[in-house]
C-alpha cells in the first residue's frame, strides 16, 4: 500500500510499503496491512514501524492523524521524525524539541535583558529630554 | 542653508543609511520568498486534515464537538499576532489599530477579554494597554515558526475553552494578498464554521465505511484541537509573509526617500561650492583692480 506522511513542512515520506504498526500512547497498538477496511486514528505522542520487505523504519509522531483509505494510508502530523529504531527516533526528536524550547527561553531573556539595558541608556543618557 | 561641510557629512551620513535600507529591503525580499515557499509547502496538510475532519463528521449525523457549536458569550480570546521586529512599516500599528477599533466596538470592559500575543510587538502592545494577558512569557515568531514556539499557549487556550472558560476565540493578523498589498483581517477560530460541502454531506447524512479507532467520538475530540491549531499556524505563517512584504515595501520607499534627499543635497552642496568660488572670485578682480 502506499504510505505518505506529511508535515507542516511538507511531504515527509513516501513509498509503497507492505504494512504499518502504529503505535501511540492514547490508543495503544496496532497494525494496518493491506486491503484494511477505510480507517481513521489520531496519534498524540507515538510512533510508526513501517515495514517494506525486509526494510523496517521507524517514523516518531507527535499530534498526529491517521487515514487509511482504497489502499492509501495518509499520516498527517505536526511533528515527524524518521529514524532506524524507534527509540532513536524518539530520542532525536525531544533532543531538538528540548533544544528549540532552551533557545526559545534563552532568547526571550536576551530579548528582556536588551531591552532593559536599552531603558537605561536612554535614562541615563537623557535622550529623552533633548 | 548650512556650510559646506555640514552639508557633506548629511550627504555621507543619507548615503550609509540608504546602504542599510538596500540590504534590509534584499533580505526581506529573500526571506518573503521563503515564507511563501513555507505556505505553499503547508497547503497540502490543511487539506487532508480538513477533508478527513470532514469523514469523520460525514460517517454519524449526531456527531458533533463543543468546538463547532456557538455558546453565549461571556469571555473572548484574542489571539494578535503580529512580528517581532519594528521597521516593517505600518505592519504593526495598522494591527493594532484595528484591533483597539474593534474592541472598543464590542466590549464595554476589560474583563470581557483577553489577549493571546504572538510576536514581541503584540506582547508589548497588550502590556503597555494594560490588557489581561493569556501568555506570560513572549511567543517568539521567527523565520521558522515551529508548532512547538506556540504550543504552550494552544493548549491553555483549547483547554479554557474546552472547559468553558472562554467562549469564542479570533485571530487578528495581517492577511497576504500580494507583496505590495497586505489586509489586518480578524476570523474566528473557534466556535468553528464548517466547510459547505461538510455541512451538506452531514445533511445528506452519508454515513462512510470508516472504522475509526478507538471510536468516531475519541477520534473528533482529538481531531478538533489539531484542527484548530493548525489553521491557526496557516495564519500565522501567512502573517510571516506579510511581515516581510511589509518591510521590504518600507525600505524600498526609504531607499528612494533617501536617494532623493541625497539629490537635493548634492544640489545644495554644490550651489554652496559655487558661491565660495564666485565670493574668491570677486574678491581677487576687486584686490586687481584696486591695485591697478
Amino acid at each position: 500500500m502506499e504510505c505518505t506522511v506529511v508535515t507542516p513542512q511538507g511531504m515527509l515520506y513516501q513509498e509503497t510499503i507492505d504494512y504499518v504498526i502504529v503505535s501511540s500512547k492514547n490508543n495503544g497498538d496496532f497494525a494496518v496491512l493491506k486491503d484494511h477496511a477505510p480507517l481513521i486514528s489520531t496519534i498524540d505522542v507515538g510512533y510508526l514501524k513501517l515495514v517494506q520487505q525486509s526494510n523496517v523504519l521507524y517514523t516518531v509522531i507527535v499530534n498526529g492523524s491517521l487515514e487509511y483509505r482504497d489502499g492509501v494510508l495518509t499520516i498527517i502530523a505536526q511533528e515527524a521524525q524518521v529514524g532506524l529504531n524507534k527509540d532513536s527516533a524518539m530520542e532525536h526528536l525531544e533532543e531538538v524539541r528540548a533544544e528549540r524550547l532552551e533557545l526559545n527561553r534563552q532568547r526571550n531573556i536576551d530579548f528582556l535583558k536588551a531591552e532593559q539595558e536599552l531603558k537605561k541608556s536612554i535614562r541615563e543618557s537623557q535622550a529623552s529630554k533633548r | 542653508m548650512g556650510s559646506m561641510r555640514e552639508i557633506k557629512q548629511r550627504i555621507n551620513a543619507t548615503g550609509k543609511t540608504s546602504q542599510i535600507t538596500k540590504a534590509m529591503h534584499m533580505v526581506s525580499a529573500s526571506k518573503l520568498k521563503k515564507a511563501e515557499r513555507n505556505i505553499v509547502a503547508f497547503r497540502p496538510l490543511t487539506k487532508r486534515l480538513s477533508a478527513t475532519l470532514s469523514h469523520v463528521l460525514a460517517s454519524d449525523n449526531a456527531l458533533s464537538h463543543p468546538m463547532l457549536e456557538a455558546r453565549a458569550i461571556h469571555k473572548t480570546v484574542y489571539i494578535v499576532i503580529s512580528s517581532d521586529r519594528g521597521l516593517a512599516g505600518p505592519y504593526n500599528a495598522s494591527l493594532f489599530k484595528a484591533f483597539d477599533h474593534y474592541v472598543k466596538q464590542h466590549h464595554q470592559s476589560q474583563d470581557e477579554f483577553v489577549v493571546a500575543a504572538i510576536g514581541f510587538k503584540a506582547f508589548n502592545y497588550a502590556k503597555r494597554k494594560q490588557y489581561a494577558l493569556l501568555n506570560p512569557s513572549v511567543i517568539q515568531v521567527r523565520d521558522d515558526v515551529q508548532f512547538l514556539d506556540f504550543q504552550s499557549l494552544s493548549d491553555t487556550f483549547i483547554k479554557g475553552y474546552l472547559k468553558g472558560d472562554y467562549d469564542k476565540i479570533v485571530v487578528f493578523y495581517n492577511r497576504f494578498i500580494n507583496t505590495m498589498n497586505q489586509k489586518v483581517e480578524h476570523q474566528t477560530l473557534v466556535p468553528m464554521a464548517l466547510n459547505p460541502d461538510i455541512e451538506t454531506k452531514k445533511e445528506e447524512g452519508i454515513t462512510s465505511l470508516y472504522v475509526f479507532e478507538p471510536g468516531a467520538e475519541v477520534v473528533l475530540n482529538d481531531l478538533m484541537p489539531m484542527y484548530v491549531v493548525n489553521v491557526l499556524y496557516g495564519m500565522i505563517l501567512e502573517a510571516k509573509a506579510s511581515e516581510y512584504a511589509a518591510r521590504m515595501t518600507a525600505m524600498k520607499n526609504a531607499t528612494d526617500n533617501a536617494k532623493e534627499l541625497i539629490r537635493t543635497l548634492k544640489l545644495q552642496y554644490n550651489r554652496a561650492r559655487q558661491d565660495a568660488i564666485t565670493i574668491e572670485l570677486t574678491d581677487i578682480i576687486g584686490g586687481a583692480n584696486a591695485v591697478n
